[in-house]
């Protein structure tokens, strides 16, 4: 079930990055956190790990409903451009993103085998962080490079998950709370010469 | 102690949402209130529990925060005139103090520590309220950095998230969820079963406070922000938020230097004679002032890093203390200096009036000295000391004439930046037309406190406590 929900972790962000409209990357997003969620539950549930299984749960509130939700809003709020073409052709990301994966495993070997327990999860949760770099290298667009920043997020909770078995709660909850923060400020930069209103 | 750390910063918070022109004042004041605490921790028996074992204060952490508390007054006083020379709305004078408030919780949480996650919870938080302050000036080009700001900000701290959970996987078999915490990893580094992990997280980490630092190659983007930014937010940058990322780059390398001290010194010295080689070369081509400022902040940071891992502690606190009090006062007086047109070299040190005037121009001409080591400054001393110590650990091992080579080396990039600065200084005070310019008292008072600061670090108990921080 762990791979099952990590492929479509996977598979989701390789679709984000042939996206070619705004709303529909944020459901991408939407779909990828909420896979990372139920995977953090089910490895909490597994392991009878009460913080991984709030972090499960506040994953899927915060990342999966709430940050899409006002992402999509901001979009109307400020009318941010929704036609969000890649810079990168689609045959050349046909090719690049096997090539990040194949690079991945090999580049991740050191470290997959001092890590005996999921050491293939942990290749893809780096390979998750590369394609979240591209995906905000091949948008010129700020809104598409800020949901890149945000599924680098989702690829280090992954690795943290794996490499790890989930960090202290403590870590988590700063963690949430820092994104929180994010996307206030994503509110205020999209926002226009206040000092008219004054 | 923890209540009297955090009532100024709550306090700052609350008052930057009364919509009264009066409030700038008390908010000025409110944020030196943050003396009182960070001068007490200097004071009382350390290793300090302030929040379990989440926040300990040691006498590392002391210093830092005892340092930025004071760049946080001269900025506070700087504000004070902030609308004399720049547009702003009281609104968004209002919310650059609650972004400030947030940017201090980041700071302590960062500096004070002992916990790897909040560390980076604390460098996050920090970064992401200076993203709006960058954004207070309406500028095209602000927009545009504060955006540039935020995404290579967030891929650098997304390096070091990745570092940590490495090495908090490759200690955790050992010391199952308290692998987080900074003093257990020293002290059971050596314990470590994979080594190596612990070193590719400890690389990740350092790259990505590299990046936040503008280190090689990413030499161009602090500085492209700061001259966007408003100059107190210049100041922030260097003397305060820099601190966050050095003690973490500190602690990191205490527990690097337990488990393979070699890999970590030929690292960064790489590391550091690359970024120094590239930035001496920029500081050359420069044409304004901030641009010189923020290339030079990168050249000290690199040096500070550079003497504390060949083992000189005292050197690289001395140079960091000297840095953050010389680089804060310099954007500052760009503030002033930049009042009559933007990008003017020629001049600009001329047409200061009365005494206030010629207090203004000494103060920034002997910083302008200060900065490039010129005896009697604090950075002159770091510097032998500094290099001193590059000698004595070249010593221990087989390569002294490499070492000399990387000094000799050091040496002429530096005097390249002494070259350019002395033309700097020579153009503002001999070259140029005179006009008639402006200082007000709260500006000269702001630099007058970093001045006594910086002959403060020269003095025998300053020295004996740096001395004493291992």
């Amino acid at each position: 079930m762990v791979d099952f929900y990590i492929g479509l972790f996977l598979a989701s962000l390789i679709v984000a990055l042939f996206t070619t409209r705004l709303f529909r990357l944020l459901m991408w997003y939407s779909f990828n956190s909420l896979m990372l969620g139920l995977l953090a539950l089910i490895i909490g549930i597994e392991f009878n790990d009460d913080g991984l299984i709030i972090t499960g749960v506040l994953t899927i509130i915060v990342k999966s409903l709430a940050i899409p939700y006002f992402l999509k809003k901001f979009s109307q709020q400020f009318h941010i451009v929704r036609e969000i073409q890649p810079e990168i052709k689609v045959q050349y990301a046909i090719m690049l993103i096997p090539a990040i994966l194949v690079f991945t495993f090999y580049l991740a070997e050191p470290i997959t085998n001092m890590i005996l327990n999921n050491s293939n999860h942990i290749a893809i949760s780096i390979s998750s962080l590369f394609l979240s770099l591209l995906l905000m290298m091949e948008h010129k667009n700020v809104a598409p490079k800020v949901i890149g920043f945000l599924s680098m997020e989702n690829s280090l909770f992954l690795l943290g998950v794996t490499a790890t078995e989930g960090m202290p709660m403590i870590v988590e909850l700063g963690i949430f709370f820092d994104l929180l923060m994010a996307i206030v400020v994503i509110n205020l930069l999209f926002t226009r010469e206040e000092i008219k209103n004054d | 102690m923890i209540e009297l750390l955090f009532t100024p910063i709550l306090l700052m918070f609350g008052l930057s949402f009364i919509k009264n022109r009066k409030v700038d004042k008390a908010l000025a004041f409110v944020s030196f209130l943050i003396l009182i605490p960070t001068i007490s921790f200097l004071e009382i028996p350390k290793p300090f529990n302030l929040f379990g074992e989440y926040l300990i204060v040691d006498d590392l952490g002391a210093y830092i925060l005892f340092v930025s508390s004071i760049v946080g007054v001269g900025v506070a006083l700087s504000l004070l005139t902030l609308k004399k020379h720049v547009m702003i709305s009281q609104k968004a004078y209002r919310r650059f103090y609650r972004f400030f408030a947030i940017f201090w919780v980041g700071l302590i949480l960062s500096i004070l520590s002992n916990n790897m996650g909040i560390y980076w919870i604390g460098l996050e938080l920090a970064t992401l309220s200076t993203v709006y302050m960058i954004r207070t000036n309406h500028s095209k080009m602000a927009h545009k950095e504060a955006w540039n700001y935020m995404i290579v900000g967030t891929i650098a701290i997304s390096l070091i998230l990745f570092g940590i959970i490495l090495i908090y996987a490759s200690a955790k078999p050992i010391l199952g969820e308290e692998a987080m915490q900074f003093n257990l990893l020293l002290a059971h580094a050596k314990d470590i079963k994979s080594p190596f992990l612990f070193e590719i997280g400890f690389a990740i980490v350092t790259i990505g406070m590299f990046v936040k630092m503008g280190f090689f190659p990413m030499n161009l983007w602090l500085a492209n922000i700061e001259r966007a930014s408003y100059y107190p937010v210049s100041a922030l940058f260097s003397g305060i938020l820099e601190s966050a990322v050095i003690i973490g780059f500190f602690r990191f390398s205490k527990i690097m230097m337990e488990i393979n001290y070699d890999h970590l010194f030929i690292f960064v010295l790489i590391y550091t004679v690359l970024t120094i080689f590239i930035v001496s070369f920029l500081i050359f081509r420069t044409k304004d002032f901030m641009r010189l400022f923020s290339l030079s902040g990168v050249e000290h940071m690199a040096l500070i890093t550079l003497f504390w891992v060949s083992g000189g502690v005292f050197p690289a606190l001395l140079h960091f203390g000297a840095h953050a009090f010389l680089k804060p006062a310099l954007f500052l007086s760009t503030g002033v200096l930049e009042s009559k047109g933007k990008y003017k070299i020629r001049g600009t040190l001329k047409g200061y009036q009365g005494k206030r005037g010629k207090l203004f121009w000494i103060l920034v001409s002997l910083f302008l000295l200060a900065v490039i080591s010129l005896p009697p400054s604090p950075m002159f001393f770091s510097e032998i000391y500094g290099f001193g110590a590059m000698i004595e650990f070249a010593k221990k091992g087989d390569y002294l004439v490499v070492m000399l080579a990387f000094i000799f080396l050091l040496l002429i990039l530096l005097s390249i930046i002494f070259y350019k600065f002395i033309e700097v200084y020579q153009s503002m005070k001999y070259e140029g037309k005179e006009e008639k310019k402006e200082v007000y008292p709260s500006e000269i008072l702001a630099l007058f406190i970093f001045a006594i600061a910086l002959v403060a670090l020269l003095t025998p108990p300053v020295i004996n406590y740096l001395k004493n921080i291992m």
